[in-house]
């Protein structure tokens, strides 16, 4: 059995000008101790599908389709029980660490408060917390535990933040774009810091990023998204060095040690989406048919792409 | 006798304790691109601060077109300025987000040329066009905007004042890779049409690669080396 399975899941967001599908019919599954990764450009859907699960989406937001996890399908579940899951079982991992620590709080109490708020006394809490920095490789642990964020560096604040949500052993991570702005030699720690915590207690992780070099160092499987659909997914090595579909060719096109060719023009508007391929107005192999219907995600193996050209 | 556009001499700066710049020295020639590459608390954003004069250095030189940047008056000073232009790292935070698109790329116009309302506008349109923007982006406010289109807005700022010089902090870097291919190679087009040339300060060392001329390493405040880079031109022609 899968630690999470997503089946359907469509997001749709009611604006004034009507609604914009952010997420359609995304279905993928976790397996236990292993680390999944999407990919894709900003407004592919990546962000949403992670707050979606945790359901921590604006009102306005419409939610279809099932998300599995251990028995419980967590769109259906009560607030109580969400409230069970979240941290404790789902942690999650925001994308800007100087934005999401609390800059009048000290770091060690940003981390024990986690412990405070699950019903330990405040000096085992403050323990517990010295615990995990030190865990996290976290340089003189009861020096920093005194500081304030901005007396860290950005790839220790990311450290901290990890911490506070790992600081209760979750069984599956969700980390949404835990490199963005880190210089080369913090994302290397980081990467072999994600890295040492494969496999740990069978701890499994949803990895989003833009970064297709740390998916590529850490995923075990990768699926790409554009316009709120997986276009592709596979294997992470695999899929990375040798991609099938367009749009995944042209991502990796783009980066800098590959020529920076980009793809021309922008994704489709979310509240229009074209009748075929989302992607063929950018494609340079389109062909007629690919205007005219809608591609399905057919599999090949362990390997799935949606485009109708070989 | 051939003098290059900047002239950087001993640059040191300090804040606190802590010793910044340690007499960064270098030079940039007309049209060219310097990369600099360093992690972070490498002193390479100060170095750029210095430069637009955002920071004021402890001590140094910086000799701009044949003048030393330090010692000029102030009015020679306000002259001086739109030649230098800078591009930020973060583009949420880079341009006021009470302005449409179209007042924040008029608004160096407003301020340093002395041109009809009528031509700013002329000129606003001329710009979006070179930028890669549509008219209708120019009613938008920047969080109605994404980080490529508002780099591309911050762009067009820059080049409305046809300075000589940018310096370039991680314009990039917190963009998808396929929009950071858009908007380096549009920086490399800007340069190619006017021959302005920029200081390219990043940590991400394929980017430099891409874009440089030369690139330097800089090293708790100081210029370790500088290498001629021959990768780049291969592709921003083809």
């Amino acid at each position: 059995m899968f630690l999470l399975e997503v089946k359907h899941l469509d997001v749709g967001f009611k604006t004034k000008l009507g609604t914009v599908e952010a997420v359609n019919d995304v279905s993928f599954h976790i397996d236990k101790g292993e680390i999944f990764g999407f990919i894709g450009e900003s407004g592919s859907g990546k962000s949403v599908i992670g707050m979606s699960l945790l359901r921590l989406l604006p009102r306005n937001a419409l939610v279809k389709g099932s998300a599995i996890f251990e028995g419980t399908d967590l769109l259906a579940a009560g607030e109580e029980e969400m409230q069970r899951l979240r941290g404790k079982e789902i942690a999650f991992i925001p994308q800007n660490p100087s934005d999401s620590l609390n800059p009048l709080m000290k770091n060690g109490q940003q981390i024990s408060e986690v412990f405070e708020a699950k019903g330990h006394g405040r000096k085992e809490a403050k323990d517990l917390a010295l615990k995990v920095m030190k865990r996290l490789l976290i340089r003189d642990p009861r020096l920093s535990a005194d500081r304030y964020p901005h007396q860290l560096s950005g790839g220790m604040k990311q450290r901290l933040l990890t911490g506070i949500s790992l600081s209760l052993q979750p069984r599956l991570v969700i980390a949404d774009e835990p490199t963005k702005g880190l210089d080369s030699i913090t994302r290397r720690s980081s990467i072999e810091f994600y890295q040492g915590l494969e496999g740990k207690k069978d701890r499994s992780m949803l990895l989003i990023t833009h970064d297709l070099d740390l998916a590529y160092e850490i995923c075990d499987r990768l699926a790409v998204l554009y316009a709120g659909e997986i276009v592709e997914m596979g294997p992470a090595k695999k899929l990375l060095d040798d991609p099938l579909h367009p749009y995944t060719q042209g991502l990796i096109n783009s980066l800098p040690k590959n020529g920076l060719v980009p793809l021309e023009g922008s994704s489709p508007s979310l509240l229009d989406l074209p009748r075929g391929c989302f992607f063929s107005e950018r494609c340079r192999s389109c062909i007629s048919d690919c205007i005219k219907s809608h591609p399905k995600l057919a599999q090949n193996g362990g390997w799935m792409k949606r485009c109708i050209l070989p | 006798m051939h003098s290059p556009l900047i002239e950087v001499d001993a640059l040191s700066k300090q804040f606190g304790r802590l010793q910044v710049l340690d007499g960064a020295s270098f030079s940039i020639d007309r049209g060219e691109t310097l990369g600099m590459f360093g992690t972070s608390g490498s002193g390479k954003t100060t170095v750029g601060k210095c430069l637009v004069l955002l920071e004021r250095p402890d001590s140094g030189r910086i000799v701009f077109e044949g003048r030393d940047l330090l010692k000029l008056k102030k009015k020679e000073l306000s002259r001086t300025r739109p030649r230098l232009q800078m591009i930020f790292q973060n583009p949420v935070t880079s341009l006021n987000p009470k302005m449409r698109a179209i007042d924040s790329i008029s608004e160096p116009m407003v301020i340093h040329r002395k041109i009809s309302k009528e031509q700013i506008l002329q000129e606003v349109d001329r710009l979006i066009a070179r930028v890669g923007l549509r008219p209708e982006h120019l009613a938008r406010y920047p969080q109605q905007l994404s980080g490529g289109e508002i780099q591309r807005a911050v762009l067009a700022r820059i080049i409305s004042l046809q300075p000589s010089f940018v310096v370039a902090d991680e314009p990039t870097s917190m963009l998808d890779a396929s929009v950071q291919a858009q908007i380096l190679r549009l920086m490399m087009k800007i340069q190619e049409d006017t021959g302005l040339a920029y200081l390219f300060i990043s940590h991400d060392i394929d980017v430099l690669r891409a874009v440089s001329d030369r690139i330097a390493y800089i090293e708790n405040g100081s210029i370790k080396k500088i290498e001629t880079n021959r990768e780049k031109r291969s592709w921003a022609r083809s």
